[in-house]
């Protein structure tokens, strides 16, 4: 689809041609999913905030500007659906957890009979995965963006609404507790 | 000397913050900076990019499938909501435009040449032969296309009640993509009638690709009884039907009318 024709396309979802709004979906639910699964670390979410985001895309397609940049515009909606769903598990969660970064550090060791270097590897990945999940929603999204994203602070302050301020202190205080929980690791291989 | 805060090394590491060039001096005297500098980056290190499940050519059209009956209702502005009396009054101009053609069809049956399926779009003179050819070739390639499909809905009505659908599968998967380009040519060409019944059989299509090869007889019922209330083997049937018959050429006008006019 070239930039003519997704004009077109484009155009005609807004005007509410469902087939239009069909060839949207298709073109861009691969990397919608690529982000939600980086946003919320888990298939099964990232699944439910594709569908959601394209649900709500939708909806408010007729605000769109057109002369913005649609797939910058989902990008903005892919990622707060992240951070509404990652905040409805979050409260769930909270009413049974106490110390969440704590409880999410507390992994078992692998007992997989691998070589030592590789179950070295496997246990960091598993303690990143569980400082990540233990980060607030707007961090871990924050974090998310800049981290493996690339986006800028400014990006991430239009993405997720905030002002630069706030986006720049969401990175730095999942830079803090990622620093925090992954130490162990960095004092076991320096 | 000024010491760096973790959160302008921070910046620093990801390729912000204003002083780049200031920091980067001070990295070079300063040990006590430059070991918090190396901590950060080495955690930040650690943390990979996480490998993202993959997801086929056919995930977009999955998600569509998702998704398709549960849209919304549009939010539009004041402009959005007058577009909508506009394209309401447009519909109801081109309904009364339809039925005023369909009884100028029915009054004139006698008198002129058969008239042209509802469906099929008005070619102009300057599309001509080549258009009709075009257009008798998407209809052959359908048709073709909704027989093949009715022979895979036909093995999965007819299948042991558990068991190996993967040859099924197997047809499915082929038609599906076919499918798909089918139903979009169909959109392009004005044949809403033949892109929805590829539609809901782009649905079935999906639904027996994306369930286990080794079958259970529950899912395998829950597969038929989709097909079932869709009557899609009935419709796909029809269409079928009904693209051959149009597949045909135009008979040559009969010179009855000038005979009429003779007599």
């Amino acid at each position: 689809m070239d930039a003519t024709e997704s004009a077109a396309v484009l155009a005609r979802a807004r005007q509410g041609d469902s087939e239009a709004f069909r060839a949207l979906v298709e073109r861009h639910s691969r990397s919608v999913f690529r982000l939600a699964f980086r946003m919320t670390g888990n298939e099964q979410d990232a699944e439910d905030v594709v569908q959601e985001s394209f649900l709500r895309a939708y909806k408010q397609l007729g605000r769109f500007e057109s002369r913005a940049n649609f797939g910058t515009w989902l990008y903005r909606i892919v990622s707060n659906c992240s951070v509404d769903l990652m905040r409805a598990k979050q409260a769930r969660h909270d009413q049974s957890r106490g110390d969440s970064l704590d409880e999410a550090l507390d992994l078992p060791a692998t007992d997989l009979p691998n070589p030592e270097r590789q179950a070295q590897s496997a246990e960091i990945q598993r303690r990143v995965q569980g400082a990540l999940a233990a980060l607030s929603p707007l961090e871990r999204a924050a974090f998310t963006l800049r981290h493996y994203e690339g986006r800028s602070i400014e990006e991430i302050s239009r993405t997720l609404g905030l002002g630069t301020s706030a986006a720049k202190h969401s990175v730095f205080r999942a830079v803090k507790k990622l620093r925090a929980a992954l130490a162990p690791l960095r004092s076991q291989e320096s | 000397m000024k010491h760096f805060s973790e959160d302008e090394l921070t910046l620093y590491y990801y390729g912000e913050g204003r002083r780049r060039e200031n920091v980067e001096r001070h990295l070079d005297e300063c040990a006590a900076c430059a070991k918090v500098y190396r901590e950060i980056a080495g955690t930040l290190a650690m943390i990979a990019a996480p490998d993202v499940p993959e997801r086929g050519d056919q995930y977009g059209l999955e998600v569509w499938q998702r998704i398709r009956h549960r849209l919304p209702e549009r939010d539009g502005s004041w402009l959005g909501q007058w577009f909508r009396w506009d394209r309401l009054s447009v519909a109801a101009a081109a309904a009364a435009l339809v039925l005023v053609a369909f009884l100028a069809g029915r009054t004139s049956r006698d008198t002129a040449a058969p008239p042209a399926p509802t469906t099929l779009p008005v070619n102009t003179v300057a599309d001509g032969d080549a258009g009709d050819a075009r257009q008798r070739i998407l209809l052959t390639s359908v048709a073709d296309h909704l027989d093949r499909s009715e022979r895979v809905l036909t093995d999965i009505m007819n299948a042991p009640n558990s068991g190996d659908i993967s040859t099924a599968q197997g047809w499915a998967d082929d038609l599906l993509t076919t499918s798909r380009l089918y139903r979009q040519d169909a959109v392009e060409a004005g044949e809403r009638s033949v892109a929805t019944v590829l539609d809901d059989l782009e649905r079935s299509l999906l639904e027996i690709v994306h369930s286990p090869s080794r079958i259970s007889a529950a899912d395998l019922e829950q597969i038929r009884r989709r097909i079932d209330a869709a009557a899609l083997l009935f419709k796909v049937r029809v269409m079928s039907d009904e693209l051959r018959q149009r597949e045909q050429p135009p008979a040559p006008s009969s010179p009855r009318t000038s005979t009429r006019k003779v007599s």
